[in-house]
């Protein structure tokens, strides 16, 4: 029953929108209901959906639109759970939104374009085709860019709108570009009669691509699977795309979390997650049995990881360390979907889809309880917090919740023989399989640098992490601000969350068992490398704790206790301190070389030299130009601007023609 | 009565109106023409309609008049917003719409 009506799984947050757009200043709270309504309906359908497909079940809908193309609902393990997660963190977002956005004029725009947002993320997940996929998938950019640029007033908002949509273009070209590929290749092995479409499905379906990825040419193979990972490193923000996710903090904190945790940035893992079984059967050249686009994605993302992890230690705005933290995280998953999928092949999606969605509920958390923050405290600078933890209690604690998520706080009884159940948060579960998948790889394969590159950031994350809390909630107050607890509106959405933070985490070895199917529901074989048994010694299963804890501990001593002043390394302009508050340089980088040297100086100068000397000046000294601006010039005065002379002249005209045809045709 | 008739009074009237829109100044004035003008090409439509025992001749009127109340609502609505930003509405003032 929920299964035939899921298209309203994204009509009615459309719906919303309209209705928002158009009505909402005469509604409550900016017509916030609508979008609360229609996404607690595409939560309940997203639901019953699961429960009906629960556990070998999909739903499949089709119909044709143009040239072999078709527009389609696929909802299989891999859709109904990114579908649960973001319908629902999107609600608690939207819940707290009502309290967060309670003094903003412009509430029914935030609320229309948050909800459209939804609805375009919604429609990226159950798409079954990669073109509708790529529609909506621009449709999440176009909002984000929206959203982003909320506060369009301020420039530097207006900005970082701007580079958000011009980064995730550059990934977005090149998606497209792979899509384009594969339709001519595709094509061409029809054409060739190695292949041909089943009667009911179209050329662009994902089925129908994983069917044809094994008789593609290899080389092009790689080529379309690195133009999807391009696209997916954009709107993911992977390196060297990552510029835009901490500049995107200008949007209000709930856009943050929207972006962070359900609407945007998870696309690009989803995306490679879905496409999968392209990836795995890419030809392995550079690294014996790893294919060559597995191999790109781990490093790629092990590398985003440990890089992003680094910029967070430094950064003040609270929401600038929360979103590198997100890049970073961002770069454990694709981590995992390389690193895992060379070794452990489909359970590399499991394990993957599974940090994604732990990550979403404590990254929307984390955002939340930021935004509950520079709520009471109206500043977005942790050197002018401090001390809040009395006064913000539920915030405090909650946050911390998060926080010890995000630093993988467990403990591992399992893996280490005993027989009881790990027990931890739900980013120790998630990140734990990675680094365990990492690890896998790198015995299996002999090559341990994105294990080392995902231990070491795992021990950042764990110091960025608690540096954020113990400055914003421990110690003495560093400014005279009055801060107070924020609204129930705002705190409860809180609380929710955090109980998922905590105890999503037991659900891993269901999820694993259930999104593990997901190709075989397809029909598409996914090949397993299967080594032997594989069982690290005790510490190394105790290592990812061990880094965690280390991290709490390191954060504890400098930035709680004082045990070292790091006022002292700052001020004396390290250059290390000063390379990672500068980001690396990246958007200086971003800003001088590519938009005033390259843009600016060598194709804009080109182009108006090309335009004013060559084109103008070729055809004689403008002669094309002049002619026409002068006959312009001689009717122009015809348009006098009194009505009675235009009627004037229709009725003489209408005459002149009944005269005409009288004399062609005679009559009376 | 035939149909002649009917034809002469509707060309009188459609005359009058546009005479009317080519001398009148005044923006009620030229509506009101204009309105004159549609009434006569519905004079002609119900009387050929008539004539020819057909009825689809008179529903076509029906049509044509609600579409000229809709377009008189209109135009008189932008002339009452015209006239409160420029305090007139004789047309010859209201030219800037051109070279």
């Amino acid at each position: 029953m929920f299964g035939e009506i899921s298209a309203l799984i994204v009509l009615l947050p459309v719906l919303a929108f309209v209705l928002t757009l158009f009505l909402g200043k005469k509604l409550y709270s900016g017509g916030a209901l609508l979008p609360i309504a229609a996404i607690a309906g595409s939560f309940i359908i997203s639901l019953g959906t699961f429960l009906e497909i629960y556990p070998d079940g999909m739903v499949q809908q089709s119909w044709p639109w143009f040239a072999g193309m078709n527009i389609g609902i696929l909802i299989d393990p891999l859709a109904v759970v990114m579908l649960m997660m973001v319908s629902f963190v999107s609600l608690l977002i939207h819940i707290y939104a009502v309290g967060y956005m309670a003094h903003d004029p412009a509430k029914p725009r935030y609320f229309a374009e948050t909800s459209l947002f939804t609805a375009a993320m919604l429609s990226v997940i159950l798409s079954d085709n990669i073109l509708q996929f790529f529609i909506s998938w621009e449709l999440v950019g176009l909002c984000s860019f929206l959203l982003i640029g909320f506060w369009y007033h301020k420039p530097s908002a207006a900005a970082a709108a701007k580079k958000a949509f011009l980064v995730t273009r550059v990934g977005d070209v090149l998606f497209l570009a792979g899509i384009v590929l594969l339709y001519v290749n595709i094509s061409e092995i029809i054409a060739t009669r190695a292949f041909s479409i089943e009667p009911g499905n179209f050329i662009l379906q994902f089925k129908t691509m994983f069917e044809a990825a094994k008789l593609i040419d290899p080389t092009q193979l790689t080529l379309i699977t690195l133009l999807f990972f391009g696209g997916a490193v954009g709107k993911s923000g992977q390196f060297p795309l990552h510029g835009w996710l901490p500049d995107a903090m200008e949007g209000p904190t709930t856009v943050s979390a929207l972006i962070h945790a359900a609407t945007m940035v998870t696309a690009g893992v989803y995306l490679v997650a879905r496409t999968f079984p392209m990836f795995v059967a890419t030809p392995a050249t550079i690294s014996a049995g790893v294919p060559d686009a597995l191999l790109i994605v781990a490093y790629v993302g092990g590398f985003t990881a440990l890089f992003a992890a680094t910029m967070g230690l430094v950064m003040n705005d609270i929401k600038r360390v929360l979103a590198y933290s997100t890049v970073s995280q961002l770069g454990y998953m694709m981590l995992a979907l390389g690193t895992a999928g060379a070794v452990l092949g489909a359970k590399a999606v499991g394990i993957s889809m599974f940090h994604l969605i732990a990550h979403a509920f404590f990254k929307a958390l984390l955002f939340l309880c930021a935004g509950s923050v520079i709520h009471a405290m109206g500043t977005n600078d942790i050197r002018e917090m401090g001390g809040l933890f009395g006064k913000m209690k539920i915030t405090a604690i909650t946050m911390l919740i998060a926080a010890l998520a995000l630093a993988g706080i467990g403990f591992p009884f399992a893996g280490l023989g005993m027989p009881i159940l790990n027990i931890g948060t739900a980013g120790f579960f998630s990140k734990d399989a990675i680094i365990e998948g990492a690890l896998e790889y790198g015995e299996v394969k002999g090559d341990m640098i994105p294990y080392g590159m995902a231990i070491i950031a795992a021990l950042l994350t764990s110091i960025y992490i608690f540096r954020l809390w113990f400055m914003t909630f421990t110690g003495k107050p560093r400014s005279e601000r009055h801060a107070h607890e924020s609204p129930g509106v705002m705190t409860r959405p809180l609380m929710i969350l955090a109980i998922f933070a905590l105890l999503f985490g037991f659900s891993q070895a269901g999820f694993y068992g259930y999104v593990e199917k997901n190709f075989e529901l397809m029909n598409v074989e996914i090949a397993v490398h299967e080594g032997e048994a594989f069982h690290p010694s005790p510490i190394i299963v105790m290592l990812p704790v061990i880094v965690g804890v280390l991290g709490i501990l390191i954060s504890y001593a400098i930035y709680n206790r004082r045990m070292l002043d790091m006022s002292k390394i700052i001020s004396s302009g390290n250059p290390i301190y000063k390379l990672l508050l500068n980001r690396y340089y990246e958007p200086k980088l971003a800003a001088d070389i590519i938009g005033v040297k390259l843009t600016h100086d060598v194709v804009a100068q080109s182009g108006e030299f090309i335009d004013r000397k060559i084109i103008d000046g070729l055809v004689i000294d403008n002669i094309i130009g002049k002619t026409v601006f002068q006959l312009g010039e001689l009717v122009r005065k015809l348009q006098t601007g009194v009505v009675q002379n235009y009627a004037s002249v229709t009725l003489l005209g209408l005459g002149l023609l009944i005269i005409l045809l009288k004399i062609r045709f005679g009559g009376i | 009565m035939t149909l002649y008739s009917y034809l002469i009074i509707s060309s009188i009237i459609f005359t009058i109106g546009a005479y009317g829109i080519i001398t009148q100044r005044s923006g009620i004035k030229i509506l009101m023409c204009i309105e004159l003008m549609l009434t006569a090409a519905n004079i002609n439509l119900v009387a050929f309609s008539s004539f020819n025992g057909n009825a689809a001749g008179q529903v076509f009127a029906l049509f044509s008049i609600a579409i000229a109340a809709a377009e008189a609502g209109i135009g008189f609505a932008i002339l009452v917003a015209l006239f409160r930003v420029r305090d007139t509405i004789n047309l010859d003032n209201i030219n800037i719409l051109r070279w």
